[in-house]
């Protein structure tokens, strides 16, 4: 399969975007879309820190369940109502994207022939500590500032 | 508890409006959907949910048709 921008962004995070009922596709679902493209140095590098795509899953929901207690609810992600997905729904790029897409881009070494690959996408997502997947790091006791280092070294030695 | 749930903490207290939408999302997609398989009528989760028959079709009739609940007429 794939691994260019179009084929992850487009394909891969749309449908968990789908999936999630969500009108945009968010940094979250590109980091789900990533995780899940198992033959990537990018997916092997998030394995090693233990983020699998279910324990991204995982985390994700732990991150809203914290978030919601500090709003005073206390609630199972796992016990919700689940909603049929809109099979034919297109969610659209949103903000968090649009943010790790110019971090992505702006990150050394200067993008070339090379183009948009998957491991300079995870250090775009990686590159924030604001927004859902890094509270969900945190949540799963993951070093992001860790994990990001070796996303930007094996960048910098030419690893798409 | 770690800092996430902290009410003094900025980050934490907009981190729970977005969680809150999320949770209201959901709970909007799994309740029509329950309602609609249930028979009611758009006018009538529409009143409930104080939005317009034509809001709430727009959002979820051709999600429910493609989870095969039948729909009503009105």
């Amino acid at each position: 399969m794939p691994s260019d921008v179009r084929s992850i962004l487009v394909r891969s995070a749309r449908d968990e975007a789908r999936r999630d009922g969500s009108r945009t596709i968010e940094a979250e679902h590109v980091l789900l879309a990533l995780a899940r493209r198992d033959e990537t140095a990018a997916a092997r590098l998030l394995a090693e820190a233990g983020l699998t795509e279910g324990a991204i899953r995982d985390a994700l929901n732990r991150e809203w369940e914290q978030s919601l207690a500090t709003a005073g609810i206390a609630v199972r992600i796992g016990l919700l109502p689940e909603a049929t997905p809109d099979p034919d729904r297109h969610p659209q790029i949103g903000e968090s994207t649009k943010l790790l897409l110019k971090r992505a881009m702006d990150a050394p070494p200067k993008i070339g022939g090379g183009g948009l690959g998957p491991m300079r996408m995870l250090v775009g997502i990686l590159d924030t500590e604001r927004g859902r997947v890094a509270r969900a790091f945190t949540a799963a006791g993951v070093d992001r500032a860790a994990l990001r280092a070796r996303a930007v070294t094996a960048l910098a030695a030419g690893t798409r | 508890m770690t800092e996430l749930v902290d009410p003094e903490d900025p980050a934490a207290g907009l981190a729970a409006v977005v969680a809150l939408r999320r949770l209201a999302d959901r709970l909007e997609d799994s309740q029509v959907e329950r309602a609609m398989r249930a028979g009611w009528s758009w006018s009538d989760v529409a009143e409930v949910l104080g939005v317009t028959r034509q809001a709430v079709h727009k959002k979820h009739a051709r999600r429910l048709v493609a989870a095969g609940v039948a729909l009503r007429r009105r």
